[in-house]
């Protein structure tokens, strides 16, 4: 190009040029704006159809065949031991890898395939563990179907790796200078992990371990395949009882066709996102409360 | 019952042996460096000695227990009333299991309820021989682990090598369930495969389980307008969505957001992964599905349905773009910063840096993002299960039902289930197929992103 500084020709070069960005950038903001757009859309519809919906009767009754009568109590207590049972196999398994896996695992093929098989688990569909539920624990184990134990157990399968893989960066964030001052002063290698670097890599462990029971507590498909789907009008009162969980109520209620259920199933979103909130609130609350920058 | 006891038994006389090991040991210490190990790790050596052999005689016995259960009560002259073998014999005596552990559930068969008394004895007998074994069990483990209690015994040693093989049991955990999967999605394909053949299936194109049975078979499950319904909804329409919106949403938030905004805003694109999908569903089959069919009848379509890929596509799309954010996000941040800054003391403005430069050299964190958004997308099943309809079809009509490989495993398993039918199986092969499919993009993916941030460091 031939433009010299200056001419004409350049300056309308650089005003198309200037002119670009400007439309890149408000491309970008559009793409942003877009996508928060469509959040904001389907929160205040969800807001609008069910906010009417929730009051003391829908939260303490169970589900029904009429819209007006039908609440969400068993669903909750259903999502809680489900969660329990989730909580209680995944976090110490979910752990304790993560501090083999960071501190004593030698390198080798082992090593790696348990690394590799964890980084492929976070990643494989939510059904597989359905699928795989079904098998191993109602048809081979002969476990009661559609109990809050089989469900918590796959949930369980499926949340460990995300305790795993967060566990790891939390303890991998631990300087190695805790590390050596301990090992100096002549605490063994375990009881450095277990007295001084477990405790400080505990609030990231938390908070990883927060993230995935959210991700557990709103799953669906998994638990369509052991059978949590399944009419229960009165709440479950052990981890074997025939139970549904709250994501399942809002699928089941989505089904019906009386138009009063729309109302509800709008409602028990809304209960199930406030669920979620608090969950992450927490999480979010954790960083920020302990999060040590070294 | 009795077998929750026994358990809890364990954990009393674990927590016992705890504190008298810890308090035997005490007594032990005569000054500095008399003792090998603090007192404490007597105790958990102590105690581990009474739990872990009674808790694997528990399992063991809590095993075999039921089986012995049974040959007692089929021992009982009762018992030649039952019908001499088959699904009746077996129903008759799960009842009678289930009357014996709460009398007050019905009877359908009388039989079964005048087997329950026997029954009940059986499992009161064998319960309370159980819990012998496993109390002899625990008292000479501890009694074993008692005589070790020494000054120079190296309890610290033992304890932490029991720690290690715990840990390492856990981590192993994930090899498993990656077997388990594995394992149950061929055992029960490898069964599909014996009646259907596996090039009809994975080339055909007509499916329709309901109806097969008999030599057609091979006929009605060909499943690739299964497939073609997955990429269609999952990769071409979802893509299309999430791709732009995502990029863009990384750049402007990494290259233009100041500081405070950025601090917002990509909170808020995040809880977009963070809402729940039978929430996605719900929202595309209310609002999404009627919308689109307007719009089908508006473009002169006959009769569209409110269940249509370009709505289950949509929504999938929304819901993939904070994965193609994020993953483009730390692509963009990997690259770097000298690159950025020659191109920009070259004169070129900030988006020419943006697409001459730094998108190039972050196409394969990029490419990776994509690759995993694309597994997540094919997996995703309740938006397709509300919104997409059942109609197995090789339509490229985006406005036409459509089905997919979630949809029909959904379908498949829930309903009326016979194990042996071709039909429930089938929804294993599918299962191996994806599970397949999303593993292969994966490990493809993560391989990719290692290697590019290794390019760069």
């Amino acid at each position: 190009m031939s433009s010299t500084w200056g001419s004409p020709e350049f300056g309308r070069r650089i005003a198309r040029r200037q002119a670009a960005e400007r439309r890149f950038r408000l491309l970008g903001l559009g793409a942003v704006v877009l996508s928060l757009s469509f959040l904001a859309l389907l929160l205040v519809i969800m807001a609008k159809n069910g906010i009417g919906g929730i009051d003391w009767r829908f939260l303490t009754s169970s589900d029904s065949t009429d819209p007006a009568t039908a609440g969400v109590f068993a669903a909750v207590k259903g999502s809680l031991l489900t969660m329990l049972v989730t909580l209680a196999l995944a976090f110490p398994l979910g752990v304790c890898s993560a501090i083999y896996l960071e501190e004593f695992a030698p390198r080798s093929r082992w090593v790696d395939w348990i690394e590799v098989s964890i980084n492929n688990l976070a990643a494989v569909p939510s059904i597989i563990f359905g699928l795989l539920g079904l098998a191993l624990f109602i048809n081979t184990l002969g476990l009661p179907r559609s109990s809050p134990l089989v469900g918590g157990l796959t949930l369980a399968l499926m949340t460990m790796p995300v305790i795993v893989i967060s566990g790891r960066n939390a303890i991998q964030a631990v300087p190695p200078s805790i590390r050596d001052a301990a090992l100096a002063i002549g605490a063994s290698p375990t009881q450095t992990v277990f007295h001084h670097v477990l405790p400080l890599a505990l609030p990231g462990i938390l908070t990883g371990t927060i993230i995935g029971m959210a991700r557990a507590l709103g799953e669906t498909a998994p638990l369509l395949m052991i059978g949590m789907r399944a009419f229960v009008a009165s709440p479950p009162s052990g981890l074997t009882d025939p139970a549904s969980v709250l994501p399942m109520q809002i699928f089941l209620w989505s089904d019906e066709i009386d138009r009063g259920f729309v109302r509800d199933t709008s409602a028990a979103i809304i209960v199930l996102l406030l669920f979620l909130l608090a969950m992450n609130g927490l999480a979010i609350y954790l960083r920020n409360k302990f999060e040590t920058r070294w | 019952m009795i077998g929750t006891l026994s358990l809890l038994a364990v954990v009393v006389l674990g927590l016992v042996g705890w504190f008298t090991g810890r308090g035997r040991a005490r007594l032990l210490y005569g000054g500095r460096g008399t003792m090998h190990s603090l007192p404490a790790y007597h105790g958990w050596h102590l105690a581990l000695w009474i739990a872990v052999p009674a808790l694997v005689g528990w399992a063991i016995w809590s095993m075999i227990a039921p089986h012995l259960v049974q040959v007692a009560v089929l021992a009982d002259p009762l018992a030649t009333q039952l019908p001499p073998s088959g699904f009746d014999r077996l129903a008759i005596l799960a009842e009678a299991r289930n009357l014996a552990e709460n009398p007050d559930a019905s009877a359908f068969n009388p039989l079964s309820a005048q087997l329950a008394q026997p029954m009940a004895g059986a499992v009161r007998e064998f319960g309370l021989i159980g819990l012998g074994l496993v109390l002899v069990i625990a008292f000479a483990g501890g009694a074993y682990g008692y005589t070790r209690i020494r000054a120079g015994f190296p309890a610290r040693t033992r304890v932490e090598r029991a720690i290690m093989a715990g840990l390492l049991i856990a981590s192993l955990l994930a090899v498993l369930t990656t077997a388990g999967i594995m394992a149950s999605l061929l055992f029960e394909s490898a069964r599909f495969f014996g009646m259907v053949s596996p090039i009809a299936f994975l080339t055909g194109l007509h499916w329709a389980p309901g109806n097969a049975a008999g030599a057609g078979i091979d006929a009605d499950f060909g499943a690739v307008p299964l497939f073609w319904g997955t990429i269609y909804i999952g990769v071409v329409i979802a893509m299309i969505v999430a791709i732009p919106l995502g990029l863009m949403s990384a750049i402007y938030l990494t290259q233009y957001a100041g500081q405070r905004s950025r601090r917002w805003l990509k909170p808020c694109l995040e809880i977009l992964a963070g809402v729940p999908t039978v929430v996605y569903g719900y929202f595309a089959a209310l609002q999404v599905g009627p919308l689109i069919r307007d719009l089908a009848e508006m473009l002169g379509k006959a009769n569209p349905s409110t269940e249509s890929a370009l709505a289950a596509g949509l929504v999938m799309g929304v819901m993939i773009i904070p994965f193609v954010s994020s993953m483009a996000d730390d692509s963009i941040a990997a690259v770097p910063q000298a690159m950025r800054d020659g191109s920009l003391a070259m004169g070129a403005t900030h988006s020419e840096t943006i697409r001459k430069v730094l998108l190039p050299a972050a196409l394969p964190g990029i490419v990776a993002g994509v690759m995993l958004a694309i597994s997540r997308a094919i997996g995703e099943t309740m938006i397709v299960v509300m919104a997409a309809g059942a109609a197995a079809r090789l339509s490229a009509d985006p406005f036409a039902s459509m089905t997919t490989v979630t949809f029909q495993i959904v379908q498949l398993l829930t309903g009326d289930q016979e194990f042996d039918s071709p039909k429930t199986l089938s929804a294993f092969a599918l299962g191996l197929v994806l599970f397949l499919v999303t593993m292969v993009l994966n490990i493809v993916a993560l391989r990719v992103v290692r290697r590019f941030r290794e390019a760069y460091e």
